[in-house]
């Protein structure tokens, strides 16, 4: 009898874990409802949760300071999200039922370049305005979308700070070395930096890509290491970032500067690896060391105020990860104002026209719905803390180069 | 030249992890008849296992080898007595949700437990290496790929010499005849599948030293051990020993596979999955039951 309550209770955990309640949501009138598929299980799962945060961050601080104004009328603001377990067409599918089953009123994007592309291709066909800031593959943008919004820098300038950083140290760097991941969003980022690379005047020794399930990178590091590169930069994310790193020790391979897209600006990074992370350098949409100063009220008008805030609430220091999702809802949130209704057509042409500085940079879109107008930061962990040490006029660190050997770190 | 031998090495020490991560799979699927999709959540425990033990109590990954593998046992022992045996006889569709929903339910536990923060177990002697020649070869890793060879070793021997493991084996060939014989099925079920998931922990172990932590993280692994062990022959030891090697090894190779096509340049690194995959067609193909395989009657 025992064993049978006992199978019973797993029968029933079971099918609560498989099958998601879905409730309606609260959609009463005073309400507006954001929906998101985003990854909270899966490869991205971190990354999700980040995304997760940097939403709900500004969420509570709209409906702690009285909702948001729209037209004459306030409203509180609440966001519906779904588990797409990091795939891309589980995303596609829970964006539809968020918008024919939850009647959400407007999307805000998932974690990711592949997520984001099958989520804009469905908001497109139902006219439902999304903006997104984790997807900078402009694969996503080059589609003629009307109805998709990227509030990040495109995928194809994420390392090139990084170059452009260690071109102007002592000894310059000359020859670069690539290894990426085989998914969209990393495979731009690998061709930015290698054109980057080609026209000022580098070298790229060595250029290959991986696929996104690696487990073990040990033979991509073997060959590179065969090139001797002053620059090791790896496009890919967080998972095979750790991958990357830890190899490059094991195989002893020494370079003057190592680079990321998606690893050392966030915090897991450093607490993984020890000491093993310091002196890494991570090109980075947005770090709580850039000078902005907001034009419009109504959210913190500075990376400093951001940062104080979001540790105060999350308990740890806000990553771009986190400010770019709150900076997607920024943009909803100007953009509303602007148009003064809810009506998603006239809410996609506010957004078009919007031109807003925030604590996140400037959020302005281009005719293909990227915004192109904000430039990425290079940060470097140093003795353990992520400091910005580029461009120069944002910096709060000299960069440290070139990298000491393993051991000395 | 010296790039095919460091390949050789990185090939046998990662498919040294690899025939850890199919051994408890190959055993429970070739045995009893169940693929176990919960496997890659089982290898995240035993990672999950090995960092707390490292973290907090500041044992040795290593060390913690057997620790990872009792506790994994005990609760892959329970899992089959009191949930899997009620649906052991039932179509193999049953089994593979019951064990999909049981990842799932892991997986989501793993995830309130140890949040979606991804952590590493990083050891003083982490990234330490030796050269022999031109060959790189890190201790971490040489250390894992002899534990995982001995693990094997002790397992096969245990399987052929001890008495519970000659009733595996019994149980394997002919359940009926078996249970004629003498032999609690129901129990040995239930050590096979314990032994599957123990497997899996101390798999999870080995794989925390290079691979980063977070509740996914068995997804990968569980696709390997898949394929390994279709390709070294299903329920034996020997067999996910040379699936193992052979899988790693071709992936080695596959990195420095590059081909340009006209115009296009193909990078054998970006297809290593496909690779592997197309090696397995073609053994399938040639001994459609795996390198080490025997056919059944």
């Amino acid at each position: 009898m025992k064993f049978r309550l006992f199978a019973a209770l797993g029968a029933v955990a079971l099918c609560m874990t498989l099958a998601a309640p879905s409730l309606p949501v609260s959609a009463d009138a005073n309400t507006i409802v954001f929906g998101s598929p985003v990854s909270l299980t899966g490869a991205l799962t971190k990354e999700g949760h980040l995304t997760q945060e940097g939403y709900n961050f500004w969420k509570d601080y709209i409906n702690a300071h009285g909702g948001l104004k729209i037209g004459g009328k306030t409203y509180k603001v609440d966001i519906k999200y779904y588990d797409d377990e990091s795939k891309n067409n589980t995303a596609q599918d829970l964006a539809e039922r968020l918008i024919d089953q939850d009647h959400v009123n407007f999307i805000l994007g998932p974690y990711g370049s592949g997520t984001s592309f099958t989520v804009a291709q469905l908001v497109e066909r139902k006219k439902m305005p999304m903006v997104e800031g984790n997807g900078a593959a402009e694969k996503i943008f080059s589609q003629g979308f009307r109805y998709t919004f990227g509030v990040l820098s495109p995928a194809k300038r994420y390392l090139e700070g990084i170059l452009d950083m260690a071109r102007h140290q002592k000894p310059a760097a000359q020859t670069v070395a690539i290894t990426a991941a085989s998914d969209a969003f990393s495979q731009e980022v690998a061709q930015g930096a290698a054109a980057y690379a080609v026209a000022h005047g580098m070298t790229v020794v060595y250029n290959n890509k991986y696929p996104d399930t690696a487990t073990d990178v040990s033979s991509i590091i073997s060959a590179l290491k065969a090139t001797n590169p002053d620059v090791i930069l790896n496009a890919g994310h967080l998972q095979d970032a750790l991958l990357v790193q830890k190899g490059l020790k094991e195989q002893n391979v020494q370079a003057k500067a190592y680079g990321y897209s998606v690893g050392p600006d966030t915090p897991d990074f450093a607490s993984s690896l020890g000491r093993d992370a310091n002196d890494v350098f991570g090109g980075a949409q947005w770090s709580d060391a850039v000078k902005y100063k907001a034009d419009r009220p109504g959210f913190y008008s500075t990376a400093q105020e951001y940062a104080k805030a979001f540790i105060a609430a999350y308990h740890h220091r806000p990553d771009y990860h986190n400010a770019e999702s709150t900076a997607a809802c920024l943009a909803f949130q100007y953009a509303l104002e602007n148009a003064g209704t809810l009506d998603p057509e006239k809410v996609r042409d506010a957004l078009s026209k919007l031109d807003v500085t925030t604590f996140y940079g400037i959020l302005k879109f281009d005719s293909r719905g990227l915004n192109v107008y904000k430039p990425m930061v290079v940060n470097q962990i140093q003795n353990g803390r992520l400091v910005t040490v580029w461009p120069q006029f944002t910096a709060d660190a000299k960069p440290k180069y070139p990298t000491p050997p393993w051991g000395q770190r | 030249m010296h790039l095919l031998a460091q390949d050789l090495v990185n090939g046998i020490l990662a498919g040294g992890i690899l025939a850890v991560v199919a051994l408890g799979f190959s055993l429970v699927w070739g045995i009893m008849n169940i693929i176990n999709l919960a496997h890659g959540a089982f290898i995240m425990l035993g990672a999950y296992i090995t960092y707390e033990l490292f973290t907090v109590v500041h044992i040795d990954p290593f060390l913690s080898l057997p620790i990872s593998f009792g506790l994994m046992f005990g609760l892959g022992y329970l899992i089959q007595r009191y949930l899997i045996n009620w649906v052991a006889r039932a179509p193999i569709l049953t089994t593979f949700l019951l064990t999909f929903g049981l990842s799932l339910l892991v997986v989501n536990i793993a995830l309130i437990v140890w949040t979606s923060d991804t952590r590493g177990v990083t050891t003083s002697y982490s990234g330490a290496n030796f050269t022999l020649g031109t060959v790189t070869v890190p201790w971490a890793k040489l250390f894992t790929l002899i534990a995982a060879l001995a693990i094997t070793g002790v397992m096969q021997l245990w399987l052929v010499r001890s008495k519970t493991g000659r009733a595996i084996r019994a149980t394997a060939m002919d359940v009926g005849a078996a249970q004629l014989s003498g032999v609690r099925v129901a129990h040995i079920f239930a050590i096979v599948f314990g032994l599957g998931a123990g497997l899996a922990g101390v798999a999870g172990t080995l794989i925390s030293l290079s691979y980063a932590l977070n509740p996914s993280m068995g997804d990968p692994f569980l696709i390997k051990a898949f394929v390994v062990c279709v390709l070294g022959g299903l329920g034996s030891v020997q067999g996910a020993l040379i699936g193992g090697l052979a899988y790693g090894i071709i992936e080695a190779f596959a990195t420095q596979l590059d081909v340009t096509i006209g115009t296009q340049h193909i990078s054998g690194s970006g297809l290593q999955d496909a690779i592997a995959l197309i090696v397995l067609l073609i053994v399938l193909m040639v001994r459609p039951r795996g390198i080490m395989g025997r056919a059944t009657a």
